[in-house]
This record gives structure tokens, sequence and C-alpha cells, in this order.
């Protein structure tokens, strides 16, 4: 091993252990000791870290409260950053929280965790066209069975016990902490971009059924029986067309594709 | 290609800002005083969504020049490529004017610390960061430039001064320099070394950009913030450089804190005025 090396893996045992060794490497200087000069570094480490995912953060620190700083740090100790974005060190506190004492023991952190990853990373996923509502116009009666919807890419589906997104949204608008809720069953909830704004709702089971076939390549036909599991089959046709109509106004769908009909997507036949 | 070809010259942008988000609609309604842009390069290579969209605004209204922290050009872990590779996806599509980072080190065994940590000023460390510079060079196509970090630490090993260092990075593996004057101060102040000696020391041909800003005092140790406008013995500082190297692209780095974009206009205005006769005087 170099020299180089040695130093800057001791400094980096430095950096991460709550008692940093004396380092050899170090220069005694006059106006301040090497303790308080390693410090500037240990404590602006710690400091990133708990700034960068407080902002990625907003609806889980405002669930955690005064607990959210030590969840910070704790996680922050068990998983060094490995990314070079700071943002994206955060990407492992979901399951960090599902499966790290104490916080396990209250599965809505996790839940809201989860939520708040899906807003920030859904905020800068790839560019994706939109289908425009009138291309379906053109879509012949005998290519409607077999039609697929594709999705937007970015678009995810998330189950949850708990009004997490009250929490969410009262953090975005800088309203008093929500009280927390424990709902009777868990509930669907989707995250996308439409355009530049991120969006979320929750959505009934038969719309996340129809959705989450469409997310797997599902005929229409098929997101049709999807429905019709759970509204009956006399109400699958008109809740297909209404979620259509909604999908499309709310920019989830990018394209349309069938066998019977040129491949679709944002607009223009590829 | 090799680091022989990057022989193009970098030109002169005047008096800039780095852009941040708190600007982004006040710097396109008035951009005033402002003649171009720093970015931070990191919050840029993402797939796509706001930031980018208002990063093409930007690009049509304003010379851009990219700025890293990521790099960790003294670091002993190997160069990461799928940054390096994202970095020069985001220059080939924006087209800055050129390409910036630390001479530093920002993590080790795959580990991340988010922060510019100090080299030793060792042959050793020379000789490393001489050959990753023109490897990153090659890989970007064009010559980086190199700022001079703020520290609170220094080695028992170091051979060379801070600036012996970095003119000679700079000399050898054929690349430009950033410097920070607050960096300067901050760390002459850290470390009980002389500023002028710094700035004496560094070869002018070399120096492409300023960066300026503002640092906070710590009990006894002076921490780079960017937090706060610039004192008066940076811009004290500032003018000694201008002395020295002459008509230099200029900006204001401000990271947090930060001010209504008129303030941040104001203190342009004053370095402004501060290099004006001195650049008279050597026309």
């Amino acid at each position: 091993m170099t020299d180089l090396q040695t130093l800057q893996q001791h400094l980096l045992q430095a950096m991460l252990t709550n008692a940093p060794p004396r380092l050899r490497e170090l220069r005694g200087e006059d106006s301040a000791d090497i303790t308080s000069r390693l410090a500037v570094y240990r404590n602006g480490y710690r400091i990133r870290l708990r700034d960068a995912l407080a902002t990625e953060y907003a609806g889980l620190g405002l669930m955690a409260g005064h607990r959210f700083t030590h969840l910070l740090d704790g996680y922050a100790a068990a998983h060094p950053s490995e990314h070079y974005n700071i943002r994206w060190h955060g990407a492992g506190l979901p399951a960090y929280l599902e499966h790290a004492l104490p916080w396990r023991e209250k599965p809505e952190l996790a839940d809201m965790a989860r939520l708040d990853w899906a807003i920030s990373t859904v905020f800068d996923a790839a560019d994706e066209a939109v289908l425009p509502a009138a291309d379906l116009a053109g879509v012949p009666a005998e290519a409607w069975a077999d039609l697929r919807l594709t999705p937007l890419g970015h678009l995810q589906i998330l189950t949850s016990a708990y009004n997490v997104d009250a929490f969410r949204r009262a953090a975005d608008r800088g309203l008093k902490r929500p009280r927390l809720r424990r709902l009777g069953k868990p509930r669907h909830m989707l995250v996308w971009r439409q355009t530049l704004e991120v969006r979320y709702r929750a959505i009934q089971a038969d719309e996340c059924a129809a959705l989450a076939g469409a997310m797997r390549g599902e005929a229409f036909s098929r997101l049709c029986e999807r429905l019709a599991e759970h509204n009956g089959p006399a109400k699958a046709l008109p809740r297909m067309a209404a979620l259509l109509s909604q999908w499309l106004d709310e920019g989830l769908i990018g394209g349309l594709r069938a066998s019977l009909w040129p491949v679709m997507a944002g607009g223009g036949a590829m | 290609m090799n680091s022989e070809s990057h022989t193009n010259q970098l030109p002169y942008l005047g008096y800039g800002l780095g852009l941040r988000v708190d600007h982004y609609e006040a710097l396109l309604e008035n951009p005033g005083n402002v003649e171009w842009l720093e970015i931070v390069s990191e919050n840029y290579l993402i797939p796509g969504g706001r930031p980018l969209a208002w990063l093409e605004r930007f690009r049509e209204r304003f010379p851009l020049v990219m700025h890293g922290v990521s790099m960790s050009i003294g670091s002993t872990d190997p160069l990461d490529h799928g940054y390096l590779a994202r970095l020069a996806g985001l220059a080939r599509h924006i087209e800055p004017m050129w390409v910036s980072d630390h001479l530093c080190w920002t993590g080790v065994q795959g580990v991340n610390l988010h922060d510019l940590m100090p080299l030793p000023y060792t042959e050793e460390a020379l000789a490393h960061v001489v050959d990753r510079v023109r490897r990153v060079q090659d890989i970007l196509g064009r010559r980086i430039l190199l700022e001079n970090v703020s520290s609170y630490i220094s080695f028992a090993q170091s051979q060379l001064t801070e600036w012996q260092f970095l003119a000679a990075v700079a000399e050898r593996a054929d690349c430009m320099i950033l410097l920070d004057i607050n960096n300067i101060h901050v760390s002459a102040h850290n470390h009980g070394f002389s500023a002028l000696d710094y700035l004496d020391g560094i070869p002018p041909a070399r120096v492409q950009q300023f960066h300026l800003a503002g640092h906070e005092h710590g009990e006894r140790l002076l921490i780079d913030t960017h937090d706060a406008p610039i004192v008066d013995s940076v811009w004290d500082l500032y003018v000694e450089a201008v002395r020295r190297y002459g008509r230099v692209s200029t900006m204001i780095e401000r990271d947090d804190h930060i001010p209504p974009l008129t303030e941040l206009q104001a203190e342009l205005d004053h370095a402004r005025r501060l290099a004006a006769p001195l650049l008279r005087e050597a026309a």
C-alpha cells in the first residue's frame, strides 16, 4: 500500500468512527489543535448527510419529529455514503427503517419514507412523451381488445397502511403535523410526474389492478376483466372508459401497442 | 486523443454567478450585470425533469461553465468512469465554456465523504494526481480547471507548499487553475502561511477563473461556508490577484443563506469597480 493510500484510509476511519484514533500523519499547528481541526470534517460529513436526507425526506421529517436527526444519524452510521450524488445516499433509507431497531417497530416510518423517496426519484426521472387523447380516436374497433397501453416508465404504485400522503402534503405546504392514522385496510398510492410536476394520489383497488396490469403489458381486454373482478361485468367497461379518460388527462400513458394497429408512442407512429 | 491535443484557448467571460434554484426566475427576468453562470455539475447529472428543463433556458441566455465536486482527482480509488461518462455526456449536451473540479479527494474505499479533503503535498501525491488529470482530460476531450480548496488539516509528510503543489499539477498535467480567493484567505489563516506568497507562486498563464465567496469565523479556525457576504480581507486579496493575473473570469459562489439576486449583483459590481483601474493600468 502506498503512503497516500494509507493516509486516506486512516482519515476515512477517523471520519466514520465515533472516537477517532490519533493520526500521526497530521501536522500539529499552533492556531488550533488537531482534534478540533479534524472535527470540522467529521461534523461537516454528518451535517451534509443530514441536510441532504432532510431535503429528500420531508414527510418523514414531519412524521418523525424530534427523533428525525437521531434516525438520520443512525442510518448514516449504518450506511456510509457510496454515491457521488449525496441525494442518492437516501436510496436505502426505507429498507433501513423497515429492518433496523427501534424504527421497525413503527412501520409508518418506512411507509412514509417510501412515498418520500418515490417523489424524489420521479422528480428527475427521464422525460417521456405522453400520448395525446386524440390518438385513441383513430384506433379501429377491432383493435381495442388487443390494445396495450404503455404507462410512463417512472410511474410508481405504493401501498401504505397509514395516511402518509397527509404528512407529505403538510410538509410541502409548511402546515402543522397531521394526526397519524392507521387505515382500516392498506391503501394504494400512485406517484408520477405530469410534465414537470410530481403528483401523487390514492387509488382504489380496481384502478390499481388495471394500472398494474397495463404496466405489465396486459391487453385492454384483460384490464377490463380485472375491473369486472372488482365491479362486476356490467360496470367494467364504463369504469375502464372513465379510468382511461382520467389516465390520459393526467398524462399517465406514454403510448399504445396493438398487433392490429401501428405502434404509437407520444402521439406519433414509430 | 491524448493530453498533447488539449490546446484550445479558453475565453474570458467577465463576471458571473453560481446558478442557484433561488435565483432561477430572477435571473431570467433581470440578469442585470450577470454575464455568465457556473452550474454545479452533479445537480444536472440526472435523467430529466425540472432541473434540466431550467438548464435549457439558461443555456439559451448565458455562457455556462460546469463546476463539479465529485471527480475526486486525488483519491487512491480508481477513477469513477461511470461518473466521468455522465459528466462528458452533460458537457456534450450543454457545451460549457469549461469544466472544473477541485484539487482534493472526496472519498476512498468506495465511501464518499462529500467533502473536499486536502492532499499531502508530496511527490507521490503529485505524480498520482498528474496522471489522473491527464486521463480525465483525455476522457473529456478538454483541459479541465482545478480549484484550490479550503483546508483545516495539514500533513507531516508534505514536502511542498500548497501553491507549489497546485502549480506543479497544472504545469505537469497541462490543466488550468480555478483560483478561489476566499479559500486562499481561509487556508492562509488556518495554516499560518502568507496569502500573497500563495498568489506569487501561481503561474499567471494557468489561471483561468476566480471564485469569490464568504466564510465563517469558528472558534479558532476560519470555515469555508459560502453562506455570507465577501469580507474586506478577501476583497483586498482579490485586488492583489487582479494585479498579478490581470483579466480573469470572476464569479461569486453562494451556497447557503442565499440572498436576493440584487445583493449578489451588487457584489459583482464591487468586484468590477475594484478590478477596473488595475486592468486600465495594465492595458
